[in-house]
């Protein structure tokens, strides 16, 4: 795809950023300590990155998914944690509000995301309830003018320091399966609320993720988010959104996987010659490159349909994430195994792009979870 | 205050440049950027602007090409821009008539006259250092350069000149000139509105006509002599290694 005058400039800009300010020393930091580091989240919200597909009169830059796609994929290309950093505002934190919102919440709760002054998080998974989030087993009674709000979300990325959370829960336990469940804006500091303690992850380190534990939780029906029992369809329609930017994290990683790669093999001598000039690591290196551009090319133009309202764009997103992700995950591979002994170092980036790639295909829809909606979609 | 920024645009910093089959620096496939003195110089005049109130204004003289230079200036603070083009070739003198020149056609276009013009110490390319002196000269104006602070003071203003041994503060009167050396901050990154308003904006172009004939020529450029191979020792042992490292310093009459 040829990309136009004005995403070439974004691309510019996201790279520049990452190049200049994911430095070592803080990618270091991030993998030492696994704490959220404030201060590249406020020099992101600063550029306008937090609300990159946020539009305009929300606080956001008003950019279309081809420019949130290009932001994760250059941003995963040097730190596939900070990718996360602004990715979810403009996704599965946003998304639910920006698709039914009301006036008032948008204004309450998407603005100040936009602009990256507070950060919100998607709250659907339970530990009974994963690839089937029909399973909700979190509740929400009605109670006056508020809903009591009972149960636990698991593996919630940044809800140990968010100050929103977009929390499904079933309000109408008549109802089977997906039916039946709303959505509900969550703030973290009503009484009730409170975090398990920080996941030691495998990788993403640096983004802490904890379980959301909601005892009685009262939240005003001004927080309803969307119409009562039908929250899983805007749930679906966030993921769709979400997936392509997990795509585009997955195909930064493959990139950033093969930036390294290629470097290494130039550099790294043996039996007398650059390993480079070996057909075993050279083939390797051409097919991840061949991979990565079948990768991108899916994920812009799938980017440029969904925002045109392709019918096929939930299946499209799906199959960019499941190709992606697995596409991730061999480069990642590949990339260790150019690299030998010093792949499985520490000191070495493919050690942590290897650890980061793990978790592509797993969240916002396991690959086998992509299969299904594919399938689904083509054998209805 | 009224501040113009004069920026030029050099090759890439992040290139690697070698010598042509002419002799000159080989700069085609470099790429440009705005002088990174001279960025600093703009987010001087910028903060100075968002303290004090006043107008940022960026200057180059250069190519067609150099309007996405200026555009993006104006996504991180420049409120106006104005693209020169000139024909000659200019000696460092001949740089600073034409920007006197360019100063003069803005102040016209502006109504205004500007009461600061930045310059940056030196740009990346030729480092000579000597563009903004000969500036101030042409235009008459008070001048300090290497400077890193600047505030207004009375009805003149006051800056702080970087020096090796520490720093200098001066006050001088208006209009003045001065050079900008790197300051305790780096420029602002544009964001993403900025950036595209940036991007929509139509730049005037100013004919400034000829340069003055060159005082001084360039007779030829050389490359830094190549760094001669070095020795490698090889031994297992740490203590061997450094048995030997001493031996051939000792030989080498280091020792």
């Amino acid at each position: 795809m040829i990309l136009s005058e004005k995403h070439q400039m974004l691309r510019k800009l996201y790279r520049q950023f990452a190049q200049d300010e994911f430095t070592d020393e803080l990618l270091d930091r991030l993998e030492e300590t696994g704490e959220f580091d404030r201060a590249i989240h406020d020099k992101m919200a600063g550029c306008g990155f937090m609300g990159v597909k946020i539009p305009v009169e929300y606080g956001g830059s008003g950019g279309d998914s081809l420019a949130y796609a290009m932001m994760v994929e250059e941003f995963a290309r040097v730190s596939p944690v900070l990718s996360i950093y602004a990715n979810t505002s403009n996704s599965l934190g946003g998304g639910p509000l920006m698709f039914c919102g009301t006036e008032e919440q948008k204004r309450k709760y998407l603005v100040p995301c936009a602009r990256g002054e507070k950060i919100i998080v998607f709250a659907l998974t339970e530990p009974g309830a994963g690839s089937d989030a029909g399973g909700t087993l979190t509740t929400a009674v009605q109670d006056g003018d508020c809903f009591v709000l009972n149960g636990r979300k698991t593996f919630i990325s940044g809800a140990p320091f968010a100050d929103y959370a977009i929390v499904y829960a079933k309000t109408d336990p008549a109802q089977k399966g997906s039916k039946g469940i709303s959505m509900f804006i969550v703030d973290m500091k009503l009484p009730g609320v409170s975090c398990g303690k920080p996941e030691h992850k495998m990788g993403i380190i640096g983004y802490p993720t904890s379980d959301i534990i909601l005892e009685d939780v009262r939240v005003h029906k001004s927080d309803l988010l969307g119409p009562l029992h039908k929250g899983f369809a805007t749930a679906m329609k966030t993921l769709d959104g979400g997936r392509l930017g997990m795509a585009a994290q997955a195909l930064g990683i493959a990139q950033g996987c093969l930036d390294e790669s290629v470097k290494y093999a130039k550099e790294r001598k043996q039996f007398g010659k650059p390993i480079a000039k070996f057909q075993a690591v050279s083939f390797m290196i051409a097919d991840m490159a061949t991979e990565i551009e079948a990768a991108r090319q899916l994920i812009y133009s799938t980017a440029v349909r969904k925002d045109a309202g392709d019918p096929d764009s939930s299946k499209l997103c799906a199959m960019c994430k499941l190709y992606a992700a697995e596409m991730c995950n061999r480069a990642a591979y590949k990339a260790v195994q150019i690299h030998g002994g010093y792949g499985y170092i520490k000191e070495y980036k493919v050690e942590r792009f290897y650890r980061d790639a793990r978790i592509t295909s797993i969240y916002e829809g396991t690959s086998q979870v992509q299969q299904m909606v594919i399938s689904g979609s083509l054998l209805k | 205050m009224n501040i113009l920024v004069c920026v030029k645009q050099v090759p890439d910093d992040y290139a690697e440049i070698r010598l042509g089959g002419d002799g000159k620096p080989a700069t085609a496939g470099a790429g440009t950027v705005n002088n990174a003195f001279d960025t600093y110089a703009l987010e001087l005049a910028v903060r100075f602007c968002e303290a004090h109130g006043g107008s940022v204004t960026a200057v180059t003289i250069g190519p067609e090409g150099a309007q996405s230079g200026l555009k993006n200036l104006l996504a991180v603070g420049a409120g106006k821009a104005y693209l020169c083009a000139a024909s000659g070739e200019a000696d460092e003198g001949g740089t600073a008539a034409l920007l006197a020149r360019a100063v003069e056609l803005c102040q016209e276009r502006e109504g205004a006259a500007y009461d600061l013009i930045l310059c940056g110490k030196e740009s990346t390319d030729e480092i000579s250092g000597q563009v903004g002196a000969r500036l101030a000269e042409r235009l008459g104006a008070a001048f300090v350069s290497g400077v890193v602070e600047a505030e207004p003071s009375g009805d003149g203003l006051k800056a702080r000149q970087e020096t090796e041994e520490g720093g200098v503060v001066y006050e001088m009167s208006l209009p003045a000139v001065l050079t900008i050396a790197k300051p305790a901050y780096d420029p602002r990154y544009p964001n993403i509105k900025t950036k595209m308003a940036a991007r929509k904006a139509v730049i005037p172009v100013l004919e400034l006509g000829a340069a003055e004939p060159a005082l001084v020529s360039c007779l030829g450029y050389s490359e830094p002599p190549k760094r001669e191979a070095g020795v490698v020792i090889q031994e297992k042992e740490a203590a061997e290694a450094v048995k030997k490292a001493v031996v051939m310093l000792a030989e080498a009459n280091v020792l």
